[in-house]
């Protein structure tokens, strides 16, 4: 084989070709500790509220300017993993405006509504309420890894009660293929001059900030390769018995566990971080509401993000209502009702603080051995399909 | 082989502008409706899709015959088992 090939082939496993949920979850874990390492906990909501904050800033709603989303870092996370997503879906000619038919902007628009609610009461979606707690050892996430899986259920009885219903026609894409190696290029020069300017700036945490916006951006462009879906994982158990993805992620979220454990265990993050007072109402609730939204929705935080990146339209309806409706519910929860010292939807349990670092390890494993067990078995035995 | 451009579909299922799951549940519900042999045509834009309707086919024995690239979506070609 000419040398030339052997290159072509390379670009096309790496760039066009799509990787399976096992790489892309094994790259997620990799990307989720560095970045943990490097500055802070993964996330999708706290940018996403500071958008939010920023539109209810500009009509009058907030009279206090939220910080700026360029210096903001849960905002630079989104702007990278949108960057990496996009790059990905550019370079392998996968990006196109795709309009959905009218129902699917309905669904879209409550769907990102109870997203909001769902996400404030968790104080994060799956990635900041589910995924990166369970991986930063606090009990919060495995509350919400059950309120999702009874809320996904739900949306799943939703889904199949429209499919008998409903038959939703008449949307349409409007074909970017022949631009879109152009715009990938031009978002690659995007990602580099804005990291170089992170690194070349004086502020204090603007080298943090550089380097957050490239390993988002590498979390976008995996996650978009593989696909890697987190509504995918907790629906299709319900939906088809299909447990691929589930095994991806259960993979990528007991690497990301084993990583972050020495990350706190050696004192390089403060050990609350990303434990939140929580524990148990309002992960619980918070993920059966976000859990069947996410599934109505088609994405859940991370997964509507990357879909966005590729041009799907209800995916953005569902981001500007899922964005507005936490801001606006989170500024009533912390500054009007003040529901966080009141301790109403829980409070904050870090596991090593009850069980030791050896006994959350074996806990932990154990939460995530079951996921997988679950899934598999359920996967040749079919006993809790609910599809068709 | 089967000639793709000349095929003549039993039902034709316009799934554009749909993203996942949809497009996967209607081909699905429209399979059911469908006799032993006989051929649907999905038209598709989620580009999970390329995957997901020969992984489908393959889980539940449907003949994936293959699909064809247009300008502003694609076609998939199943015949029923």
């Amino acid at each position: 084989m000419a040398f030339g090939e052997v290159l072509k082939e390379l670009y096309e496993s790496i760039f066009r070709k799509n990787y399976s949920p096992v790489l892309g979850g094994v790259l997620l874990a990799l990307l989720v500790i560095l970045l943990e390492m490097w500055y802070r906990p993964w996330g999708i909501v706290g940018g996403l509220r500071n958008w939010g904050e920023w539109v209810l800033y500009g009509i009058g709603f907030l009279e206090e300017a939220p910080p700026h989303p360029l210096w903001f870092s849960s905002s630079v996370l989104d702007i990278g993993l949108l960057l990496g997503a996009f790059i990905s879906a550019c370079l392998a000619q996968e990006f196109g405006i795709r309009i959905p038919p009218k129902l699917e902007v309905i669904k879209a628009i409550v769907a990102g509504i109870l997203m909001g609610i769902g996400s404030a009461l968790a104080r994060g979606c799956n990635v900041g309420g589910f995924f990166m707690p369970l991986a930063n050892l606090s009990a919060a996430g495995i509350a919400m890894m059950l309120g999702l899986m009874i809320g996904v259920f739900l949306g799943v009885k939703y889904l199949l009660w429209e499919i008998e219903r409903f038959s939703s026609q008449g949307g349409k894409e409007i074909s970017m293929k022949k631009i879109s190696p152009l715009l990938g290029v031009i978002a690659l020069i995007i990602l580099f001059w804005g990291a170089y300017d992170y690194f070349s700036s004086e502020r204090e945490n603007a080298y943090l900030l550089g380097g957050s916006l490239l390993l988002t951006a590498g979390i976008g462009f995996v996650m978009h390769r593989s696909r890697l879906c987190m509504v995918n994982a907790f629906r299709e158990p319900y939906l088809s018995g299909e447990a691929t993805m589930a095994k991806g992620v259960a993979l990528s979220l007991f690497i990301s566990m084993l990583g972050i454990l020495f990350i706190k265990m050696a004192d390089i993050r403060d050990p609350m971080t990303y434990v939140e007072p929580t524990f148990i109402w309002g992960s619980l609730i918070g993920g059966i509401i976000f859990g069947a939204a996410m599934v109505v929705a088609g994405g859940c935080g991370s997964g509507s993000l990357w879909r966005v990146a590729e041009g799907q339209v209800k995916l953005l309806i569902v981001v500007i209502f899922f964005a507005l409706t936490n801001a606006i519910l989170r500024y009533y929860m912390d500054n009007v009702w003040e529901i966080w010292d009141k301790g109403i939807l829980g409070s904050a349990v870090y596991l090593p603080d009850v069980f030791g670092y050896a006994g959350t390890f074996i806990i932990l494993s154990l939460v995530i051995l079951l996921w997988y067990i679950f899934v598999d078995w359920n996967e040749k035995t079919e006993k809790f399909v609910i599809g068709f | 082989m089967v000639d793709l451009s000349t095929i003549k579909p039993d039902e034709v299922l316009d799934c554009k502008g749909l993203s996942c799951p949809m497009p996967m549940l209607k081909t699905k519900k429209a399979l059911q409706k469908l006799q032993s042999g006989q051929i649907l045509e999905v038209l598709g834009t989620d580009p999970g899709s390329k995957n997901d309707i020969p992984n489908m086919c393959k889980k539940e024995g449907h003949e994936f015959l293959g699909m064809i690239d247009e300008t502003g979506y694609t076609r998939y070609f199943i015949r029923k088992k």
